[in-house]
């Protein structure tokens, strides 16, 4: 057996595993037999013997019932279980690997583990692993197929790798492109994990922001035009009471958003006012949709989405996924809104914080106007003007006295960690600041809220987008003054960590992929389905260009995209063109020859004749003499001879004596079956 | 140069020279080929063999059959190289020394019981063999062509012999054996009147010139790269064995390819094939390998077999 073919064996169990490593979902306890594959080809390599049936029986009976173990309690979840298992049995097979019959299944296996994993991850590095792998398993096909022969020439083998290889690759892009696309996972209950946010979701705790400010995953990629001046508020979600410890989003009744067309509109808007955000939004564990506000209009795929009173849009349904939409924002425009008592709520023992928000807000403090916190139904007009004022008083004292830090120690025993920060350590992250505002402002009697989301953000000169990380979580404070949500940033603002180049670029990758692979949608589809039936239109000049509009602003890049598929069509066939007259030119078939000599050996094999791979033509005669159709053989083998070591060609009359031959060997099979 | 009418003629005369050959060497078809096979390839035939199964025949009507001299030197322990090669004599009329040529100036030389000499005589004669000219004080003659040695050996025998060293064994482009003969010719062989009878009769088939042109075009059959590939693996295989102490030379593969493309065209093809190559081997190579075990010819012979059994070949 060539090493060759031992090699590709070992690396494409390799390839298997290692495909499930990067989704990075298996646990390396229940993959710790991975291990075993290294003494397990390193035995193959060397020739030694392989393990006794006994001892690999055994074993796989065990693998089974740690399997069952491992799907009910470890890791709770059949999917995963079974990724393990194939884990194993690779490692098992390693040490097993004596038939032909067992390279195949050490190829089927490494299959599957990719087809798990490709239910696991959508990386990028999965796609390289994916292609690396195919090369390799088209190449270990062609091999055991000539194997199964007898012989392997490297000459012989490199050509059909290369043209399936290809062939594999263009029939992938096309059915990639051409398949209908799948809304829901078809493989039972998703595997992809959202990436972990805090702040998010229906409530926030102290420190889930400060927490992540560090964390450089890439939550949002923006395409929008650089128009929005100023920094860019992504807003998320707003929390409405704070009971001491955390803040809750209590606000309850989500009410569902009509979709008109392709569009989920919330408001009129003019077309020139607004800033368009087209946004990729990795998975989370949030339902969240961020955009900048004020939100006018979504467009999006998903069925429904919902809103709440606090403008706080959803699309339900969509954790751990990845989304796409596009946002037209007026961010010229504050929402207007009317004083409930859930914007006034305070906690319990928050006296020493009115105290001090009174005492900051006392120079503008109207005579008709106390610091009643239960009179904020006042529609008193004359009050509106020193609201403001009282908010930008108390969002210019925590920006001035208080120090941004990352690291807050914890509240000693007894004080809460706003009391922490307003009167003892006066260092604290954006939570503390916005907390402690909304508080400020309640006391004195405006109605506040809390607002989660991310600031700014890094522009990728190579991919033209912006990228917004899980580190530019902020949360900021939203007043309600002059019966419009004003939105207010106390806390400092700190210079950005500067990012290296080449992972912005690497970023622009990786978006490239999670865009026009992974993200491949329908409307993708659709888009190019349209845009190639009307330049087959236009071209017969059947209509004009612009009667057929096309809905969707990926067409140019889908033609070239296309354009390039039939291209790679194109040279594909021309090359097989160019060799085939190349071959009937030169008369030189070097493979033709040969796999018409190994058919007829398959053949003669078959029909009973001992044919190992030093057999020669002499050896066949020697045990074909007898037969009826022995001149036939005779002739075909000296031809055979002729044209592979001498200088005769291939010709029809060869071919023709190859069917023949194959003919009459069949049927004397059958007399000797008859027999 | 070589086309179909041609082969076919060479064909005929090479046939004719078989059928001759069988005629008195009945039933020993491949053996006779192994022969033919050397002398078109230009080399040296080894027959190792007990007494009596018709060695001496074979090399006699082989000479016979083509139109060359021949001369037979029974090699015997007091048999000094100047018998062989000739010896220098005072000339009184010329007043001059003068090389007289011995046995070895012929074009077919049968030495008959190699090792029964010494290895002083031995050495004389295998230098001959594979300079192909002989050095007699300052002058140098050259062998008549074409040279073909045909040495027979007693395997059984070892009182008073002197085995050939193994740098001289390889000299030998093949080595056979000629076995006893299936009861049917052996019956025939003693009713008949004697091979040698025969002999008389027989008149040369192919001429000296004719033997030297088959040579010259024998060595111009084209060999494929494969096949090359495969006669270097098997070559590679003789020093790998696990039975052999030591595997066959670079000059046991040059003879190996030479002695190819002289059966190819024995076979009446312009081109080598495996068969050519895996057929030989045994004959090529058995008397070149030295076996951990014992020195026996035919037991290497086996374990060649063994190895193109093993090796798979071109496709």
């Amino acid at each position: 057996m060539p090493i060759l073919y031992k090699i590709l064996t070992a690396l494409l169990a390799l390839t298997g595993c290692a495909s499930l490593a990067i989704t990075g979902e298996v646990s390396p306890i229940m993959s710790l037999s991975a291990v075993a594959l290294v003494p397990g080809y390193y035995r193959f390599f060397k020739g030694e013997k392989h393990a006794p049936t006994a001892v690999i029986g055994i074993l796989a009976i065990l693998e089974l019932f740690i399997f069952l173990f491992d799907a009910v309690t470890v890791s709770g979840d059949v999917f995963i279980a079974v990724a393990h298992l194939t884990i194993a049995f690779q490692a098992l097979k390693s040490f097993d690997l004596k038939e032909p019959w067992d390279h195949l299944q050490v190829y089927f296996v490494s299959l599957l583990q990719l087809i798990i994993a490709s239910e696991l991850t959508t990386s990028l590095a999965f796609g390289i692993v994916f292609v690396v792998f195919m090369v390799m398993l088209v190449t270990a096909m062609v091999f055991s197929h000539f194997l199964k022969e007898g012989h392997i020439d490297k000459a012989l083998v490199s050509r059909p790798v290369y043209v399936i290889s290809v062939l594999t690759l263009c029939m992938t892009t096309v059915f990639f492109i051409a398949l209908p696309r799948l809304t829901h996972r078809f493989i039972g209950k998703s595997h992809t994990r959202g990436i972990r946010t805090s702040g998010f979701s229906e409530q926030m705790e102290f420190g889930d922001l400060g927490s992540i400010k560090l964390d450089p995953t890439v939550i949002l990629r923006v395409e929008m035009d650089a128009g929005a001046s100023g920094p860019l508020y992504w807003r998320g979600r707003t929390l409405e009471v704070f009971d001491g410890i955390r803040w809750k989003n209590e606000l309850g009744a989500k009410n569902r958003i009509q979709k008109t067309g392709d569009e989920f509109l919330l408001g009129s808007y003019n077309r020139g006012q607004v800033v368009e955000q087209q946004i990729d939004l990795e998975p989370l564990d949030s339902d969240v949709i961020f955009g900048l506000s004020m939100i006018r209009s979504i467009k999006t795929d998903a069925y429904f989405l919902t809103v709440d009173t606090a403008g706080n849009l959803a699309q339900p349904g969509k954790v751990s996924r990845r989304s796409r939409y596009t946002v037209y924002s007026d961010i010229s425009k504050e929402e207007e809104g009317t004083p409930q008592p859930i914007y006034l709520q305070v906690p319990f023992g928050i006296e020493r914080i009115s105290e001090l928000a009174r005492d900051i807000t006392r120079p503008y403090q109207t005579s008709k106007r106390t610091s009643n916190k239960n009179d904020a139904r006042s529609d008193d007009q004359s009050g509106d003007q020193s609201d403001e004022q009282k908010a930008q008083a108390i969002a210019e004292y925590l920006r001035s006295n208080y120090a941004y830090t990352l690291t807050v120690s914890p509240a000693p025993k007894g004080i809460s960690p706003l009391e922490d920060f307003l009167f003892r350590s006066k260092r604290g992250y954006c939570e503390h600041y916005s907390s402690a505002m909304v508080l400020m402002l309640r006391s004195v009697g405006i109605p506040a809220r809390i607002v989660t989301g991310f600031l700014g953000g890094d522009r990728n000169a190579y991919g033209g987008y912006l990228i917004v990380r899980q580190r530019d979580a902020h949360s900021w404070v939203e007043a309600l003054i002059n019966g419009k949500w004003k939105r207010y940033d106390p806390t400092p603002s700190v210079a950005p960590a500067p990012v290296e180049s080449y992972s912005l670029f690497w970023d622009s990758v990786k978006t490239q992929w999670a865009r026009y692979v992974v993200g491949f949608r329908s409307s993708d589809q659709r888009a190019i389905f349209v845009h190639l039936t009307r330049q087959f239109i236009t071209g017969f000049g059947l209509f004009r260009p612009d009667d057929l509009s096309v809905n969707g602003s990926y067409t140019v890049r889908y033609s070239v995209l296309l354009v390039i598929v039939a291209l790679i069509l194109l040279l594909t066939m021309l090359f097989i063109a160019w060799q085939k007259r190349q071959r009937k030119r030169s008369g030189a078939r070097p493979w033709a020859i040969t796999a018409s000599y190994l058919k007829v050996r398959k053949a003669l094999k078959r029909s009973g004749l001992s044919m190992t791979p030093s057999t020669t033509s002499a050896g066949i005669m020697e045990q074909a003499g007898h037969f009826s159709f022995n001149i036939l053989l005779s002739d075909y083998l000296s031809d055979y001879n002729r044209i592979r070591f001498g200088k005769k060609s291939v010709d029809e009359a060869f071919l023709n004596q190859e069917h023949e031959l194959i003919r009459e060997i069949g049927r004397k099979q059958k007399k000797d079956a008859g027999k | 140069m070589y086309n179909t009418t041609m082969a076919t003629m060479i064909n005929q005369s090479l046939r004719q020279l078989q059928n001759q050959m069988e005629s008195v060497l009945r039933g020993k078809s491949d053996t006779i080929k192994m022969a033919i096979v050397t002398l078109l390839g230009g080399g040296h035939l080894l027959i190792e063999d007990i007494p009596g199964v018709g060695k001496t025949t074979l090399a006699s009507v082989l000479a016979k059959s083509v139109e060359c001299s021949f001369r037979r030197i029974q090699f015997t322990s007091d048999l000094l190289p100047t018998d062989i090669i000739g010896v220098t004599i005072y000339n009184q009329d010329r007043r001059d020394f003068e090389f007289r040529q011995g046995p070895l100036f012929s074009n077919i030389v049968l030495a008959d019981e190699i090792n029964r000499t010494n290895p002083k005589t031995q050495s004389a004669l295998l230098e001959a063999m594979s300079e192909k000219k002989v050095s007699v004080e300052r002058n140098t003659f050259v062998l008549p062509e074409p040279f073909m040695v045909i040495a027979t050996q007693n395997p059984v025998e070892y009182q008073g012999t002197f085995p050939l060293p193994e740098s001289q064994l390889d000299r030998f482009m093949m080595h056979i054996t000629i076995g006893y003969p299936l009861p049917e010719y052996e019956r025939q062989a003693i009713l008949r009147p004697s091979s040698f009878e025969i002999m008389e009769d027989l008149a040369p088939v192919l001429s000296r010139q004719d033997i030297v042109r088959m040579q010259d075009e024998a060595g111009k059959i084209a060999v494929h790269d494969s096949l090359v590939e495969y006669l270097l693996q098997i070559i590679a295989a003789t020093r790998n064995h696990p039975a052999v102490r030591l595997g066959a030379s670079t000059r046991g593969a040059q003879f190996f390819l030479t002695a190819a493309r002289a059966h190819a065209y024995y076979e009446g093809r312009d081109f080598i094939i495996p068969d050519d190559i895996k057929m030989l081997a045994p004959f090529l190579l058995g008397h070149r390998i030295i076996l951990k075990t014992r020195r026996v010819i035919a037991e290497a012979d086996l374990i060649i077999r063994d190895i193109v059994e093993r090796l798979p070949v071109p496709l």
